[in-house]
């Protein structure tokens, strides 16, 4: 366990934005912090960052390093007057952490940023931005890195190498990551464990398989022959073009899967939806 | 420490505003400048016309050194306006931008970076300063040339060339003092606030409440003595024909210590603030 | 260097010694009109202190050169007030045009007695009304003089001489009366502080200009 929280509590005035959360992250892993907008993330890893102090509770960083966590805090704060080179430059000399062009270089080529762009990075895109907040949230060497909504604002190309990007860092670096997001497809494709948050509280957490097995409740499948095929029409079918959605739990989509399969039906893609309502529903955890 | 006031003063020169601040000095300088040459011989008309019935004048009293004078009469409201928006605006923007976040999840002291801050800002406010007084003397030498200044403070007071220079060289030094007070608190407007546009207004009120101040007559009053806004006007003290340097030293240690006093105010609201 | 050139013209002694009338005029004045009268130039380095409680200057110099029926001419590097009137050492403007003198008998200045004539001119040409003269008679040469002007008020002027035989002083003092300084409130200086009422009541104030010269280069009629 690198970083954790206990029992944190914040207040604005007589808003709660968070109260007695108690949340952890381990290295090698990949943990998410799901919820909707004003739920309380984003006050949760300023709290865990030591940008915000809390009411009640405590953080607790697992690390000797001179920097354990690093993070981005809803979009990368980037001095959009300097290129990348100069902000890595710079982030790194206030730190004390090595400003090498090789160090440099290797941080900016671990992020996939290109060595040779001399702009400004207000010319950047949001991915490679994201990126660059990366590499800056890497100076130091972090053991933790926090990540406050990184598939934001991306394109589909720039939330899959980003999602790489994060899978890599804890998979070779052994570094515990934790990423907070509203978008429950894109946490469920990388993340190890999840914590969803609702008003300020963790009301629910478990294994991601757990998490999201528990709370599909539909599936969309895309093949050809959908339409004809019987098995189908006990699960309450609705055709969407090539598509079909189905009332389906994770129990059951294996069976239906075969039996399509038996009849001759080629299958494309299997996607399952979450119920949304009943995941930030609160229950006892 | 050391690193951090380095990344300010990075950070200064890497921002396209502060030559935009530079310029805009040069520029309202330039334009004093043509403003006095059309009117500077009739202000030294009505400034001397009693005078005329009694005395013939030989010598050009419109030259550099009265316009170096003008330059330090007129850019005495707007050079303050100028850098309290552009030293607020330091922090402010790292605050509109995010980047006091991305600072502050780095291992970065909170005291040790705002220190470096009004450093930053105190030797940003120097350089104008200085780069005031250099323009202000080259165009004003280039354009006039030298000369004696005449100056009117209850007297009539006339100082040769070298004198002259002297007398404004130390008023530029004398006015760095206020610009640097004008600086700080500016600074520990921008803590409280955050908000630049706030920040610019509560500047700009700051200053015309200071400017309006400075015309009320405080008689002899310990107030009037220790009122900053008039200890903002010490550089007027060197043309009186007798330099008042006890006044002025006094004057000055005092502003200096306000601006240690707000500037400690600032750091101690900062460290307390969450980065938020 | 700067020239320049003010109008003190001096029509010299030959023109005013044809129109006095001998019987009318002071022989002690004369003889100093004379001896006035002999310089036909004259080069001088000049010192100039203002005195005034209104205006704060610091010493300034330069040179002066008188040449008969001439202006006279200054030249300085730094910038000077120059009094308008009683520049004229040689007094060849109150002794231009016609005068008759009225003796006054005798006034003491630092220990000494001096002879006192009113010179009153009897040319409407003349700008001046009536001129108080002071003289020595004794090394023949004016102490002092009041002139009252009929356009430009009175001046008062008063010679110190270091050398007993010099008919030119070393030192002359002029003084002289004008209105306060009416200036716009904050005109330049922020700090001035100008009293509106004293503005308005138009105050007379008055000061003296001191001159002093040295290394006077004379010529006479041969």
């Amino acid at each position: 366990m690198i970083i954790s929280g206990k029992n944190l509590s914040k207040r604005y005035g007589g808003l709660k934005a968070v109260e007695d959360v108690n949340i952890q992250c381990n290295s090698g892993t990949v943990t998410g912090l799901l919820g909707t907008n004003g739920a309380g993330k984003s006050t949760l890893f300023k709290l865990l960052l030591g940008l915000v102090k809390p009411d009640e509770g405590s953080v607790f960083i697992n690390s000797i390093r001179p920097k354990p966590i690093g993070g981005i805090i809803e979009k990368p704060c980037l001095y959009s007057y300097l290129n990348a080179r100069e902000n890595l430059y710079l982030f790194s000399k206030i730190q004390g952490a090595p400003t090498s062009k090789k160090v440099i270089d290797g941080l900016l080529e671990k992020v996939g940023l290109p060595l040779d762009r001399k702009d400004p990075v207000k010319n950047y895109s949001m991915g490679m931005q994201q990126r660059l907040g990366i590499a800056i949230a890497l100076i130091n060497q972090p053991e933790g890195l926090i990540l406050d909504e990184p598939f934001s604002g991306l394109d589909p190309i720039g939330v899959e190498n980003l999602r790489e990007l994060i899978l890599e860092l804890a998979k070779k670096d052994g570094i515990a990551v934790l990423i907070a997001s509203h978008n429950v497809e894109e946490l469920q494709k990388c993340c190890n464990f999840l914590y969803v948050i609702q008003n300020g509280t963790i009301i629910k957490s478990d294994t991601t398989e757990n998490l999201i097995s528990q709370h599909t409740t539909k599936y969309y499948i895309v093949g050809k022959s959908l339409m004809a095929s019987p098995v189908l029409k006990s699960y309450n079918p609705k055709h969407q073009g090539s598509s079909v959605e189905i009332e389906c739990g994770t129990a059951d989509i294996g069976k239906v899967l075969q039996a399509l399969t038996a009849q001759g039906v080629t299958i494309n893609s299997c996607t399952p939806k979450i119920d949304l309502h009943k995941l930030f529903q609160q229950t006892e955890l | 420490m050391r690193v951090l006031f380095w990344a300010e003063l990075f950070k200064l020169c890497k921002q396209r505003r502060t030559y935009y601040a530079l310029g805009a000095i040069l520029i309202m300088e330039i334009i004093i400048l043509f403003s006095a040459y059309y009117q500077g011989r009739s202000f030294i008309d009505l400034l001397l016309t009693n005078f005329k019935e009694t005395f013939y004048f030989e010598g050009n009293l419109l030259n550099g050194n009265l316009l170096v004078y003008v330059i330090l009469n007129t850019l005495w409201f707007h050079l303050p306006l100028l850098l309290m928006i552009i030293i607020s605006g330091l922090l402010t923007a790292e605050y509109k931008d995010g980047t006091l976040q991305t600072i502050f999840l780095q291992p970065v002291q909170k005291l040790k970076f705002i220190a470096a801050k009004y450093l930053a800002a105190i030797l940003f406010t120097l350089v104008s300063v200085v780069f005031l007084m250099i323009t202000a003397f080259g165009l004003s030498y280039a354009i006039f040339g030298q000369g004696d200044l005449i100056v009117y403070l209850d007297t009539l007071n006339f100082y040769e060339p070298d004198d002259a220079f002297r007398r404004l060289v130390w008023a530029f030094f004398s006015g760095s003092v206020t610009m640097v007070f004008y600086a700080v608190a500016s600074l520990t407007m921008a803590i409280c606030f955050k908000d630049a546009t706030i920040t610019w207004i509560v500047a700009a009120f700051f200053l015309i409440v200071s400017s309006l101040l400075i015309r009320i007559d405080y008689g002899d009053s310990l107030f009037g003595e220790i009122l900053y806004a008039k200890l903002g006007e010490s550089w007027q003290y060197f043309f009186h024909f007798e330099i008042p340097w006890r006044q002025i030293i006094f004057n000055n240690g005092l502003l200096i210590v306000y601006s240690m006093v707000i500037m400690a105010l600032g750091m101690f609201i900062f460290t307390k603030k969450d980065i938020s | 260097m700067k020239h320049f050139i003010y109008l003190f013209y001096t029509f010299g002694a030959i023109l005013s010694c044809t129109c006095v009338h001998a019987q009318q005029v002071d022989g002690d004045l004369l003889a100093i009109k004379e001896r006035l009268d002999a310089i036909i130039a004259y080069e001088a380095e000049m010192s100039l202190d203002i005195q005034a409680d209104f205006i704060k200057m610091p010493t300034k110099y330069a040179s002066v050169t008188y040449t008969k029926n001439q202006p006279l001419e200054f030249s300085s590097d730094d910038f000077i007030l120059i009094p308008k009137k009683g520049l004229d050492v040689t007094m060849s403007q109150l002794f231009e045009h016609p005068f008759i003198t009225v003796n006054r008998g005798f006034e003491k200045q630092d220990g000494k007695t001096y002879k006192v004539v009113n010179v009153i001119p009897n040319d409407d040409k003349s700008d001046y009304s009536i001129a108080k003269i002071v003289m020595d008679t004794v090394i023949t040469r004016i102490v002092s003089s009041e002139i009252h002007t009929k356009k430009e008020g009175s001046f008062t002027l008063q010679m110190k001489y270091t050398d007993k035989k010099a008919i030119l002083p070393e030192q002359l003092e002029i003084f002289f009366e004008m209105e306060r300084l009416r200036l716009p409130f904050n005109f330049l200086g922020k700090n001035a502080k100008i009293d509106r009422k004293k503005m308005r009541s138009q105050e007379i104030q008055s000061g003296s200009i001191l001159l002093n010269f040295k290394d006077y280069k004379i010529k006479y009629h041969p």
